[in-house]
């Protein structure tokens, strides 16, 4: 089950030298405050340090950037709690009851049990991952290059189809990434669509795509706010009662079990994620309660199944990442770049050749989260501050990074271009509500799916079609496929037509 | 039932149609093969299937974009200055363009002090350049610094 030579290896690397763990405290800080100003994404933070971590080696920038993406799942938590403003969409749920018992004079309670069940559900998170990487790897290796375009087809399906409204609209998100891959050399070496530019010979720069489509046009839409809040006074912080209540976390074993394994399930789905994740898991807990009517009225249960379950989702959106290459979100779309930086590619030759760079970063997060429970509970207090700080600076700030990060990438004026042309184009999609992480993953996973598609085409000798009806596992992915937007066609339709009723009424 | 589509919506969609037009005019003329074309070509039918079906659904499925026209001025106001910026790093030097980009950027966000903004753009210009030119291995032009 544990592939004890390459976990040998992996403790090598992490703990032969200080070296990959010197910038963790500082991606634990930046995802903390990223995570608590409403509006500034996590996957925000980690394109913008994206540049940083490519002076840095692999294990270190990896270290870096998932630090960043745990202390910014449990940073909105923060300001959910305080100030009933999450912080992320990952952190609605926590309000529900957080907020609540911030106004019974509980705040500190509230605060010490999510800081509790983050570092517990996280935890469990990367442990599930740990523990089922080889058993996935060995079903993960049968898979051929049909099957894994197959994957990537129903991978980019479910994150077009779930995370919006509109099933049309995700999908043209996602079929926009895919046109876009194919800008500059082909798989098979055919130079195409360049429009003249030398810039474009190797295709669009993902990393400043990034930077410009989830940075700089999501920094646009919140312009208008001047502060993050409006309230004048943060709750009184205590650190005696935040640790008593961390650890009276445990005294709900089962909520917090229940909320870490919905957070691992959901978070290994492409595209759902822990904005997803947090609101079921506190919809189950306040089924299976005995006092479902207390829900909302500020119980420990509520703040511990949110909380519990958007921390250890990401351990679940690791797994698509590691086992697959896949990235399910936005945040794990973002290390994804990092790895092709690096030159490693996630997905089964990853597990079967660099098995000791796959327990790395798992162990790395392992430690990272138990980090989180001492940074996150020291950093409280500046957290509950960090939403007074003025929008009208940030924000120009913050653009002028996102330039100075593209410039960064590329070395040349096609970084920051890059960035200006796909703010525009994120401002544009965002004001329309398309799901901008869908076209960034199809951009990611475009040039993969053609090679995949052209070496199937040739093992098949061209018919595609016979060969799929050999194959099973092809054949049940299809069908996955089919059934994920025929599912998602007819939830759109559904919430269509009991939308109709009321907007007649409304006329 | 009346038919209802944003003019940036409208815009979205037809810079998405005229981007994926060229791409297969582009890659087409490269080399008209099956391998060079698997995947722009599925997707680009697919897309345009969808720019009809959204076109048709327009109406009143529509949802309104946030925001009335005033928010939508001053978000292309700083989209253009962003622009701007990203296009005369190159031209003016990076301190500069940064300077006021980040001067101009923040009046444009409701700073109403006449003195606060250039003073946080200098000292933010001035700490960008210096620690970015330390840390990235590329030739940066840069005017004053």
């Amino acid at each position: 089950m544990i592939d004890v030579p390459a976990l040998a290896t992996a403790l090598d690397l992490l703990f032969g030298s200080f070296s990959p763990w010197l910038f963790v405290i500082p991606g634990l800080l930046i995802g903390l405050v990223f995570g608590a100003i409403p509006g500034l994404q996590v996957s925000m933070a980690m394109a913008l340090f994206l540049p940083l971590t490519f002076s840095m080696d692999f294990i270190q920038s990896i270290m870096f950037l998932t630090s960043i993406f745990t202390g910014g799942v449990y940073g909105g938590g923060v300001t959910a709690i305080l100030m009933n403003i999450p912080g992320s969409s990952s952190s609605v749920a926590t309000a529900f009851d957080g907020y609540p018992m911030a106004c019974k004079g509980q705040q500190n309670q509230a605060l010490g049990l999510s800081l509790g069940a983050s570092v517990i559900g996280a935890f469990i998170g990367y442990a599930a991952l740990f523990l089922l990487i080889q058993p996935l790897a060995v079903v993960v290796l049968k898979l051929g290059p049909l099957e894994m375009v197959l994957v990537i087809a129903w991978g980019l399906t479910l994150i077009a189809t779930l995370s919006e409204k509109s099933v049309a609209k995700g999908l043209l998100a996602g079929m926009l990434g895919l046109v876009l891959s194919q800008v500059g050399m082909s798989s098979t070496g055919v130079l195409r669509a360049t429009f003249g530019s030398s810039y474009l010979l190797d295709g669009v720069q993902v990393v400043p795509a990034m930077i410009g489509i989830f940075a700089a046009s999501e920094l646009l839409r919140i312009r208008e706010r001047q502060t993050l809040s409006t309230t004048e006074d943060i709750p009184s912080i205590a650190f005696g009662p935040i640790i008593r209540a961390m650890f009276s976390t445990f005294r709900y074993p089962s909520v917090l079990l229940r909320g870490s394994g919905i957070g691992v399930l959901i978070g290994a789905v492409p595209g759902v994620g822990s904005s997803v994740a947090n609101l079921v898991a506190y919809g189950e807990a306040r089924r299976t309660s005995r006092r479902p009517e207390d829900f909302g009225t500020g119980i420990p249960e509520g703040v511990i199944a949110a909380e519990s379950a958007n921390s250890s989702s990401e351990g679940g959106s690791m797994t698509a990442l590691l086992a697959l290459g896949i990235p399910g979100g936005a945040a794990t779309a973002v290390l994804m770049a990092a790895f092709s930086y690096h030159n490693i590619v996630g997905g089964p030759s990853l597990i079967r050749d660099q098995g000791d760079l796959v327990y790395a970063i798992i162990l790395g997060n392992i430690v990272q989260v138990l980090l989180l429970g001492i940074v996150g509970l020291l950093v409280l207090r500046i957290l509950g501050m960090v939403i007074k700080v003025p929008l009208r600076y940030l924000i120009p700030s913050v653009l002028a990074l996102c330039a100075w990060g593209g410039f960064g990438v590329a070395g040349t004026i096609a970084g920051p271009l890059t960035v200006a042309v796909f703010a525009c184009l994120g401002w544009l999609m965002r004001r329309h509500n398309y799901p901008v992480a869908a076209t960034v993953i199809a951009l990611l996973l475009g040039g993969m799916a053609e090679g995949e598609m052209v070496r199937s085409l040739q093992i098949s000798g061209g018919h595609l079609g016979a060969y799929l009806l050999e194959r099973p596992i092809s054949m049940l992915l299809f069908a996955l496929m089919l059934l994920s937007i025929g599912a998602a066609a007819l939830k759109a339709l559904r919430i269509n037509r009991r939308s109709q009723p009321s907007d007649t009424q409304g006329r | 039932m009346s038919y209802r589509l944003a003019p940036s919506h409208a815009i979205f969609l037809a810079i998405v149609l005229a981007f994926t037009v060229a791409m297969n005019h582009s890659a087409i003329t490269a080399k008209f093969s099956l391998n060079n074309l698997i995947i722009l070509v599925p997707a680009s039918v697919i897309a345009v299937i969808l720019i009809i079906v959204i076109l048709l659904s327009g109406s009143d499925s529509d949802t309104p974009p946030e925001g009335g026209m005033r928010k939508m001025l001053g978000d292309l106001l700083l989209l253009a200055l962003f622009c701007a910026f990203c296009s005369l790093m190159f031209v003016i030097g990076f301190d500069v363009a940064t300077f006021f980009f980040v001067w101009f950027g923040i009046v444009l966000c409701g700073e109403r002090s006449l003195w606060k903004p250039p003073a946080f753009a200098l000292v933010f210009a001035v700490l960008a350049t210096t620690a970015f030119g330390a840390l990235f291995p590329f030739p940066m032009k840069t005017l004053v610094l």
